[in-house]
């Protein structure tokens, strides 16, 4: 018996922007160390061959400009520290290295290293320590945003590393058609933060609109009227811009967009959660879709290849991929009354955890799906026979009454 | 039940509508006009896209596709009701049509019948 997840109807995801583990939630070591955050032993050369340790510097905004590469072969130097030989092993050394790139200052390409500590972040942070923080949850594909974000929505992004999302006529449909084409039909939105920063998903837009699509004020009333579908994914506003009711400042902690904008957001999605009287039977998370070239300790572990693959030309790095690693580590928590306060996951996630979790808890079909989302582990288990406990992060017997709001 | 206090970012700070775009932007906006290439005519938007530089402008441009796909699709759902309204126009005519072949019918029985009484008359 599981009530939290007998309870369980409505799963929330929202999907922030390029910030890696360390630089979000690696201070937290300090606070709990079962979380697998900075320490002392880290380090990255620059390019003077001097090691350069992560230093609680990081500031809400200013800092990561340029914004930082985070394309495929900018990543691959991040990850393998330049290494291009045939039988490299993994080793996170060449971010500084990356940044130096951008400017040629040896100063600057040391900021890649900074990192925020939990007073800076209280919304993240209280999140991260409060629910289920994630120590091995993954960006899906060592890249860019689009190809990353695809892997949320199709489970896949059928061979593309880059930032091309036209995937109309795929043969593999997204967690959004699946379900509202199921029997019996289920409900799903996309909402974007307003028309004016809209969505990234615009093979959906195209398609479904106005079907699958809503605003964030639409994502509020939703909440407060019981009206949640069963799946919704929330996006935070990409851009900087006067919108009806005055100055909407980008919420998507993109660098070098500022990152208290991006706290108040998440505030204001869990509060609308958690006052909603959906709040015992919903379950948020919160995930960021890529490091965004910023600096992160964990090797990205290997995975089962997709069944597509991006030629050396497509890679940019002369080597071609198989989609048989992820990316790199991004911060993760899920957030439900019924989970206990303090926990941390230890098993691996990426991206395609999403469609994958989200297909298996309301059972929709799952028979064309890629060989990497049914590889993928779900992060909630599905209500059916019996369940893990020790998988189940919504363990508790009884629902929490403690779990904070903030002023927002 | 703690409440946690969450600072506000400055906006006249924070916020700068002039700030260059960023990749993803970039992309966003050639993606949005893909999809305007594919509205009809009259709604798509008269702006160069490689024009635009700034947060701002790119704001812009996001907002007027964006709605103007949600006008397609709500325009294309205008005309998705419009031959149920035909069909009903057809049921109508049909009716009429039975309507006044009965009455026809009625008539010739009419007129037999009278026709007959007139042959049996005679």
């Amino acid at each position: 018996m599981a009530p939290g997840l007998d309870n369980l109807k409505h799963i929330v995801v929202l999907m922030m922007e390029n910030r890696s583990f360390d630089h979000m939630l690696g201070a937290l070591k300090a606070v709990n160390p079962q979380i697998d955050g900075i320490t002392d032993q880290l380090s990255n050369p620059d390019t003077t061959g001097a090691l350069v340790k992560p230093q609680p510097l990081a500031e809400f905004q200013g800092q990561l400009d340029p914004d930082p590469d985070h394309h495929f072969p900018a990543v691959d130097l991040q990850i393998f520290g330049g290494d291009t030989s045939a039988g490299r092993v993994a080793n996170m050394q060449g971010f500084v290295k990356s940044y130096f790139h951008q400017q040629g200052d040896v100063g600057h390409s040391q900021k890649i290293m900074y990192y925020f500590t939990p007073d800076k972040l209280p919304v993240l942070t209280t999140l991260a320590t409060e629910f289920a923080v994630f120590n091995r949850w993954f960006a899906s594909i060592p890249g860019p945003t689009i190809c990353n974000r695809a892997f949320a929505h199709y489970g896949t992004s059928f061979g593309r590393v880059d930032m091309n999302l036209l995937y109309v006529g795929e043969p593999i449909k997204s967690i959004y058609d699946r379900l509202i084409g199921a029997t019996p039909k289920h409900t799903a939105k996309l909402y974007y933060y307003d028309t004016t920063s809209s969505t990234m998903e615009i093979t959906n837009l195209l398609q479904h609109q106005p079907e699958l699509f809503g605003s964030y004020e639409q994502f509020l009333d939703d909440c407060e009227k019981e009206n949640l579908p069963d799946y919704s994914f929330v996006e935070p506003n990409y851009n900087d811009h006067d919108g009806d009711s005055g100055a909407e400042v980008a919420s998507d902690q993109h660098p070098d967009h500022n990152i208290q904008a991006g706290e108040l957001f998440i505030a204001s999605i869990y509060n609308a959660v958690k006052n909603s009287p959906l709040w015992p039977n919903a379950a948020l998370l919160v995930v960021y879709d890529e490091h965004g070239g910023i600096y992160d300790h964990v090797v990205p572990p290997a995975c089962t290849p997709d069944k597509f693959s991006a030629s050396a030309n497509d890679t940019g790095t002369g080597v071609p991929f198989l989609f048989d690693r992820l990316g790199v580590r991004v911060p993760a928590i899920l957030i439900s009354p019924w989970i206990p306060k303090g926990t941390v996951a230890d098993r691996v996630f990426d991206h395609a955890s999403i469609p994958r979790t989200i297909a298996k808890f309301f059972q929709v079909d799952n028979s064309s799906v890629s060989p990497r989302e049914t590889s993928a582990d779900v992060f909630i288990e599905p209500n059916a026979g019996v369940v893990d406990p020790a998988r189940n992060l919504l363990s508790l017997d009884a629902m929490r009454t403690d779990c904070p709001e903030f002023d927002v | 039940m703690t409440v946690i206090h969450v600072p506000r970012p400055k906006v006249k700070l924070a916020m700068d509508t002039s700030r260059p775009v960023n990749s993803l932007l970039k992309v966003q906006i050639q993606h949005l006009h893909d999809a305007e290439l594919k509205l009809p005519m009259a709604l798509q938007t008269d702006i160069y896209i490689n024009a635009i530089k700034t947060e701002g402008e790119a704001g812009k441009y996001i907002r007027r596709v964006t709605e103007a796909i949600g006008d397609a699709h709500a325009a294309a759902e205008a005309r998705r009701t419009r031959p149920a309204l035909k069909a009903k126009r057809v049921i109508e005519i049909a009716a009429v049509a039975d309507e006044q072949a009965e009455q026809k019918r009625a008539r010739a029985s009419r007129k037999k019948n009278s026709t007959g009484k007139r042959r049996r008359k005679t």
